[in-house]
């Protein structure tokens, strides 16, 4: 019993700190009940759920004391302003506009880059551990973050939105495109470069067929998150719904939100419909 | 060289997509040039270069005092504040979730019911949580406890929904072989039901909190508390050696989150 | 003519691949080697056109010293060695045409690879390769719809189109039924004897190399055991390529 624990390949630290429970058949056979680690996660949770609402002074009778505030809000945005619709519409075609030609440029960029990034098409270890490197500072960097810089640089304004919707499709785009051109079959590539073609040659006539589903449902749904996310760029400056979003709340102008989300509601419920019907006609 | 005319008939018969081809080439323009009507370059902004090289430098050498800062200033106690923030916000819209959906599935609840809670449901999921944070603002006032209260309306919305497929995808002939040993509905639900979904649940939860930490940051940016509202006022101030160490801070952050997420929910998968 | 003088193959990890094997394979020969799995047989035929690089010793094919080559060279020089798998290696989501298509990727300008453009005359003649191996009428079926023997049967329509000289097979029918290796391997001696192909087939049915195959290669861990014409193998030759202890008397040398 004692050899079997050792020649076990690594006993997890866990169970050398907590030794597991031999139990003994009346048979006289042993099995070893390993300790159960719920009681340790329920204790770990429950301390850094303590801590938590310590931390961000969690404390919901705020919310009880200034219910009434709430609802007034939410009464309010549930009566859209009708009037306020046609201020509505320039903002959200920007929105649509930006989302567009950041998701097209994104997703063009993330072709060659994830290539490279995929360690079965770049054997070069050096290389690929400074592109991903690279891809994780851009992809990790919040929208809005991203946004606030372009619109110190490129000014205020779509094209700064656009930018930051660029990078941030580049990110999203780039990490789902290396994972899926990884789990390709390299069969074909293989059949292909013994028939004398080069890594171009053999990448674009064997591996990209199989990838380019994948890769247009990862771009049409790259497109459907970029307009939810297109539409809060605003907030820094940087065009589109965002602004109105920002301007009515500062003007206590709820009734006019309401117009702004319920036209936001519609126009991502529609584009997301668009976008999984054609992502289900791809596979 | 000569073909034998059945090559050359089936090469005849050969299907063909350039109609198709021309189509997609077409819309693609139409778009591209629609979207690119209103989006010009119009050169750099004031002192543009001067914050894309302050930014760089910022990235190269940041401010490692404020790394080792331990005041509530500090990177440590904005990234723990942050992670605060994310735990809450998780767990509690991971508990609204449970009731939510139950009573948004079909099949349990009357049509009209289930009906409301999806439309809840969608309206979530489709608004930005800036959105969401921006309104709780009004409610709670700024920093981290609003925060908290997005993250966990927000969460709502994804989390019950997978909870719905986790409910949908259960394996119910394990509750005709409890049934054939005599359980009795409460034995039934705990041991032929439980076990299926814990899993499930415990998984759906972990990739919401890594969701919440990148959110997290990002509502600090609205002033709901957390590294972003840090960083924010670093970036307006123009302070880049400061900036760069809270973006560094921040994706360190995430992607040992992330990382410690795709772990466990890879062995939650494989079943320890 | 391929040639091998004392080469060896010694993998990064320590393994012995080869061990100083010499060989001589004549154009037009259909030669069989078969061997346990881990013997060595892979690495022998990718050596050839160099999938694999040797360690040691020469190997030369046509005159060619394959060590030499590289970049252009190399490409240049696999474009008359066609080579078949045992998983097919097909892009199984593209039709049995354009996986034929396929093969004429590298003499192709980088333009018409990108925009996958083949010409008539490409085309046709891919169809021509289909048809030579009996399957010209799922042309235009997407290959994941073929059952395994008409996967395989594509992929050697790929090969055929590349006109090579060397065809080098790795494990070609063990993914396949009895029946369907049968009509595979009766492909390969058509191909063989109609276009003068030199054939080198890694197979590990005995039966089916004796059947087909004018000459055997033995190999075990990395060393040639037996070399020599097919009608002449018997019982104790095959026991110690599979299991012997003792080398026997090597019938070719």
């Amino acid at each position: 019993m004692k050899k079997n624990a050792i020649s076990e390949p690594k006993t997890p630290l866990f169970d050398r700190i907590f030794k597991p429970q031999p139990i003994t058949l009346p048979n006289g056979h042993t099995v070893l009940r390993p300790r159960s680690r719920t009681p340790l996660i329920c204790a770990l949770v429950l301390l850094a759920l303590g801590l938590s609402i310590q931390v961000t002074g969690f404390d919901l009778s705020a919310i009880m004391r200034r219910a009434n505030q709430l609802t007034k809000i939410l009464g309010q945005i549930f009566r859209p302003d009708p009037s306020f619709f046609e201020k509505v519409t320039g903002p959200l075609m920007d929105t649509i506009k930006m989302s567009v030609m950041g998701s097209v440029i994104g997703c063009l960029l993330a072709l060659p880059y994830a290539v490279a990034a995929s360690a079965n098409i770049n054997k070069s270890a050096p290389l690929l551990a400074l592109l991903r490197f690279l891809l994780n500072i851009v992809r990790t960097l919040p929208t809005l973050v991203i946004a606030s810089i372009c619109a110190l640089i490129f000014g205020l304004g779509t094209f700064a939105g656009t930018v930051a919707i660029v990078v941030f499709t580049f990110g999203v785009v780039t990490k789902m495109l290396y994972e899926s051109i990884e789990t390709v079959n390299m069969g074909a590539f293989e059949a292909l470069e013994s028939a004398g073609a080069n890594k171009f040659q053999a990448f674009w006539s064997a591996v990209f067929p199989q990838i380019l589903p994948t890769y247009l449902s990862h771009c049409l749904y790259s497109f459907e998150m970029n307009v939810r996310a297109a539409s809060i760029l605003g907030y820094v400056g940087a065009g589109g719904l965002g602004i109105l979003i920002d301007e009515r709340i500062g003007w206590r102008d709820y009734n006019g939100l309401g117009t702004v989300l319920l036209t936001l509601f519609v126009a991502v419920l529609l584009i997301e419909n668009l976008s999984q019907f054609l992502r289900s006609k791809l596979s | 060289m000569q073909y034998a005319n059945h090559i050359l008939e089936k090469y005849e018969a050969r299907p063909r997509k350039w109609r198709l081809y021309t189509l997609i080439v077409l819309i693609m323009a139409l778009l591209l040039t629609w979207s690119g009507s209103s989006i010009t370059f119009k050169g750099f902004a004031a002192k543009g270069t001067e914050v894309a090289k302050g930014i760089f430098w910022g990235l190269v050498k940041p401010d490692l005092s404020m790394i080792f800062n331990t005041t509530t200033d500090g990177v440590p106690y904005l990234l723990m504040e942050t992670v605060c923030i994310a735990i809450l916000g998780t767990v509690v819209g991971g508990i609204l979730a449970l009731p939510f959906s139950f009573l948004a599935s079909p099949k349990i609840m009357p049509k009209p019911v289930a009906f409301v809670f999806n439309a809840l449901i969608l309206l979530i999921r489709t608004l930005p949580s800036i959105v969401w944070a921006l309104i709780w603002i009004r409610v709670t006032g700024p920093g981290a406890f609003c925060g908290v209260i997005t993250q966990s309306i927000c969460s709502i919305g994804m989390i019950s929904k997978m909870y719905m497929t986790a409910i949908a995808d259960l394996d119910t002939s394990i509750l005709e072989s409890l049934d054939a040993a005599g359980c009795t509905a409460f034995q039934k639900v705990r041991y032929g039901i439980i076990p299926q979904l814990t899993p499930n649940i415990i998984s759906t939860v972990i990739y919401r909190f890594d969701i919440n930490i990148k959110d997290a940051t990002t509502l600090g940016i609205v002033g709901a508390g957390g590294i972003g509202a840090a960083l924010i006022q670093c970036i307006n101030s123009r302070r880049w050696t400061m900036v760069g160490s809270f973006i560094l801070a921040m994706i360190v952050l995430m992607l040992v989150i992330e990382f410690a997420s795709t772990r466990i929910r890879a062995k939650l998968a494989r079943g320890q | 003519m391929i040639e091998f003088k004392h080469v060896s193959k010694t993998y990064p990890n320590g393994v012995k691949g080869l061990k100083d094997v010499s060989l001589q394979f004549e154009q037009g020969e259909f030669v069989a080697i078969i061997g346990l799995s881990g013997a060595g047989k892979s690495t022998l035929i990718r050596t050839i056109n160099r999938m694999i690089d040797i360690t040691e010793g020469e190997l030369t094919v046509d005159g060619t010293d394959v060590m030499k080559l590289s970049g252009k060279s190399l490409r240049r020089f696999r474009r008359k060695i066609g080579m078949i798998f045992q998983s097919f290696n097909l892009v199984t989501r593209a039709t049995a045409l354009k996986n034929v298509l396929t093969s004429m990727v590298p003499d192709m300008s980088f333009v018409r690879v990108l925009l996958g453009l083949f010409t008539r005359e490409q085309k046709l003649s891919a169809l021509a390769a289909l048809d030579k191996v009996g399957i010209l009428d799922k042309a235009y079926i997407r290959c994941d719809q073929l059952s395994g023997g008409q996967q395989q049967r594509v992929a050697l329509a790929r090969t055929l189109n590349q006109n090579p000289s060397i065809i080098l097979a790795d494990e070609p029918v063990a993914a396949l039924d009895p029946v369907t290796a049968h009509q595979v391997m009766a492909d390969f001696e058509r191909i063989n004897e109609e276009m003068g192909i030199t054939i080198l087939i890694n197979i590990h049915h005995v039966d089916l190399a004796l059947g087909y195959a004018q000459r055997v290669v033995g190999i075990r861990a990395g060393e040639i055991v037996y070399d020599g014409p097919s009608s002449e193998v018997t019982q104790d030759i095959l026991d110690s390529i599979y299991n012997g202890s003792a080398v026997p008397q090597a019938g070719g040398n």
